[in-house]
């Protein structure tokens, strides 16, 4: 069939062997690619409640139709699996040339499972698999020297998927790289890879992607581009990216500031887009994006250059204003050392922000305090090899707060940190939170598109905000279909008419809404199974019950209450019952195909 | 003589315009055999674009002992804006060198002289594949398509060093 490839490709880890079987069609007729695919998949493939930790959790990764097209943006590659961090579903989503090139190598999906006698190293080239030692070799470099090492023996034209040390160590955040600077940054992939004794898999590809009439589709993809992509609404992209948020958040009161005491950060001018496009010398695309987001910096520190991709919105947030840095020169090389060891920069800036505030606070003095530059760009090292203060530190921030009897202290749900926006400056962020299907994450709904870029909707009342986090997570599930970037601002008409290519009839908006809600309830069938309740649907308390006591989102607050009866809305609205658990009436209405 | 170019300061290492040339010379995306490309180091962000310089370079029509690369009349009139737009024009006249598939060997004479790499075997036929300027409407300057890039550009240089004229033509 035009736009997937048919083939799945078993890594099996234990035995060093690999097999080719059909992709199953019917599956990818139900739940499209993506998000879906490999949630389906995973209920498959996963026993229920099973271990995380045990060899038989496999990893996946998953590509999307539009993967080796020229679709802008939708180069994207889900890792996906049963994280050993939080317990349930996680599919974290990577740019770069990945997914595209093993589309071309024949594939579109690859489930790994077991585990290696030794560390290994896995390379494709079209239907030739092959497992190498990664020993003397591989197994503990950095991920900029691994990538560039497979390229060199292996095929210069490789694309590299890998972890760096702190997979090997099984850091909780650490998270899986490829083309440098693009990570599947969240959920713990990287540890349990370096559970698996996987240290990288480098694919090539010389196949092709077949899309039917290849010209009629590159004359009306040059037409979507055009009115849809690559407009002035849109070029904001291009101009600044997402260091443009930074003004905007710190303006709102919703900046993480010193361990979330404060929604203000004083020195936020210093790490905001002017600042940063000051340093910027070029920009960079992701394979098949128009867009070209990234944004290239070279700064001086301590009379040597640092030069990289990055930060990114998230990262300033976290490592930037959490740890109260306001040095874009340390900010800069902090983001490049979490990316050579091959760290998420979210949970990264999170614990050490934790660790700042217990070390001010006086309950445990890790030598690390709030805006002192040594001690926080020493850390990387040490959380990714677990040495020093690091071997606490990778207890993550739930863990780490608990064992200093502060858990209040702690910002994550579901054990996943949080990400750069305090809901009380955008209250709909505490519902997108709570809710999210892979623990604490901002790429389900966002509210902060309107409650604080466009302002259409008010920051600080709950009320409609469960509807609007039920409306962006079916969207989110349907762009993670295709698998598109937040950067082409799609909407359901222009993702049916890409649809209508691929199907080869016309595709109405409704069954594409559809689409997205079936998976998002599919996801919460798979968490419930594996043990989640509505419990684990929760806000850090200290989010809903501090006020701020200054800054523009001063003295404001959800409350406790109200957050439990929008939850209750939130269940009502979806067809779930007042546990959170889908309602047969609603699983038979969307489609989906399995039960409790 | 009409060419195309990547420039290596502008180009964004996206390969939208290797994708689609393939697209449109193979009928369905593969890279692979794409008729230019962009060579791009991820970790130093280092960009070297290897286009076909056409006429001015012609030394794969040279070394042809078959007379295989012949120089054909193209009138090129690429889709959209590009950076030089507005100093070549809507469209120009010129000349491109093609592969004869009738006449090519696939002896690989031209492979080892091309200067930037864009000559080669083809996967499928036993023959060279190169670039045509996709008739006259390149798919590479039409999928540069970012404004604020623009990397992939219409060149005109005045050299003209073709020796193997297509049946027909006069004048090259």
């Amino acid at each position: 069939m035009d736009f997937y490839q048919g083939k799945v490709l078993r890594l099996d880890l234990s035995t060093g062997t690999s097999t080719v079987e059909p992709l199953n069609m019917e599956w990818a007729e139900r739940y499209i690619g993506g998000k879906g695919l490999l949630l389906r998949y995973m209920w498959e493939e996963i026993p229920p409640g099973l271990d995380p930790w045990s060899e038989d959790n496999p990893v996946f990764l998953v590509t999307g139709p539009f993967a080796g097209t020229n679709v802008s943006t939708s180069s994207r590659l889900i890792v996906g699996c049963k994280s050993p961090v939080t317990g349930v579903l996680n599919d974290s989503y990577v740019g770069g040339s990945f997914a595209p090139e093993l589309k071309f190598a024949g594939y579109d999906l690859v489930i790994i499972k077991g585990r290696a006698p030794e560390p290994t190293v896995v390379t494709i080239k079209d239907d030739v698999v092959s497992f190498l030692p990664a020993q003397p070799k591989y197994w503990g470099m950095k991920t900029s020297a691994i990538e560039q090492a497979l390229r060199d023996d292996f095929d210069e034209n490789a694309k590299v998927l890998s972890i760096g040390p702190a997979g090997e160590q099984k850091i909780p955040w650490a998270c899986v790289s490829t083309d440098q600077y693009h990570k599947a940054g969240r959920g713990g992939h990287g540890a349990l890879l370096g559970d698996k004794n996987l240290k990288a898999v480098a694919v090539r590809g010389t196949g092709s992607v077949t899309v039917g009439d290849a010209k009629a589709f590159l004359a009306d993809l040059w037409r979507m581009h055009d009115e849809y992509v690559l407009t002035d609404d849109n070029y904001w992209v291009h101009e600044e990216g997402t260091p443009v948020l930074v003004d905007l958040v710190n303006g709102a009161g919703a900046f993480p500031t010193r361990n979330w005491s404060e929604g203000e950060f004083e020195d936020a001018g210093n790490i905001n887009s002017e600042s940063f496009q000051k340093i910027r010398i070029k920009k960079r695309a992701c394979y098949q994006c128009a867009i070209a987001c990234r944004n290239v910096h070279s700064v001086e520190l301590d009379g040597k250059t640092v030069m990289g991709e990055g930060p990114e919105y998230e990262t300033i947030a976290l490592c930037g204003a959490n740890c109260g840095i306001g040095d874009i020169a340390a900010l800069v090389k902090f983001n490049e050392l979490c990316d050579e060891w091959g760290m998420d920069t979210i949970s990264s800036g999170s614990v050490l922000g934790l660790a700042m505030d217990l070390t001010e606070k006086g309950i445990k003095d890790f030598g690390v305090r709030f805006g002192e530059v040594e001690g926080y760009l020493a850390a990387p090292e040490l959380m990714a090899t677990r040495t020093g203060i690091g071997d606490e530190l990778a207890l993550g921030s739930k863990h780490l707060a608990e064992k200093y009897g502060v858990p209040e202290l702690a910002m994550e749900v579901k054990n996943l940190e949080l990400p750069g926006y305090d809901p009380r400056g955008t209250f709909g962020m505490s519902l997108s939170y709570s809710t999210s299907d892979r623990g604490g994450c901002h790429m389900r709904s966002y509210p902060v598109g309107d409650e604080i870029i466009t302002g259409d909707e008010p920051a600080d009342t709950m009320e409609g905000k469960a509807a609007y986090n039920i409306n962006g997570q079916n969207f989110s599930s349907m762009k993670y279909l295709g698998i598109w970037c937040d950067f082409w601002a799609i909407d359901l008409n222009q993702m049916s008419q890409l649809f209508k290519h691929v199907w080869k009839r016309d595709v109405t908006e409704e069954e594409l809404a559809l689409a997205g809600e079936r998976v998002w309830n599919l996801g919460r069938l798979f968490n419930l199974r594996e043990g989640m309740t509505a419990a684990d649907d929760y806000l850090p308390e200290l989010l809903l019950t501090k006020p701020h006591k200054r800054g523009p989102s001063a003295g404001r607050l959800i409350g406790k209450e109200t957050f439990a009866e929008k939850t209750q809305e939130y269940y009502a609205l979806r067809g779930w019952d007042g546990n959170g658990v889908p309602t047969e009436d609603k699983l038979a209405e969307l489609g989906v195909d399995v039960r409790l | 003589m009409p060419h195309v170019m990547i420039s290596r300061k502008k180009c964004t290492g996206c390969h939208m315009c290797e994708l689609a040339c393939s697209a449109y010379h193979e009928g369905a995306y593969r890279p692979s055999v794409a008729r230019l490309y962009s060579e791009c180091n991820p970790t130093t962000t280092e960009i070297k674009g290897h286009t076909c310089l056409q006429t001015g370079c012609a030394k794969c029509q040279q070394v042809c002992p078959n007379d295989a690369i012949v120089t054909k009349r193209i009138t090129v009139k690429p889709k959209g804006f590009f950076e030089s737009k507005e100093k070549v024009g809507e469209s120009v006249e010129g000349f491109v060198l093609v592969v004869d598939e009738e006449k090519c060997t696939n002896c690989g004479e031209c492979y080892e002289v091309c200067p930037t790499g864009v000559i080669h075997e083809h996967p499928d036929r036993e023959v060279a594949f190169k670039c045509d300027l996709c008739d006259g409407e390149p798919q590479c300057i039409a999928f540069c398509q970012n404004k604020y890039v623009y990397a992939v550009d219409l060149k005109v240089d005045k050299k003209d060093k073709t020796l193997v004229v297509a049946a027909g033509e006069a004048g090259a």
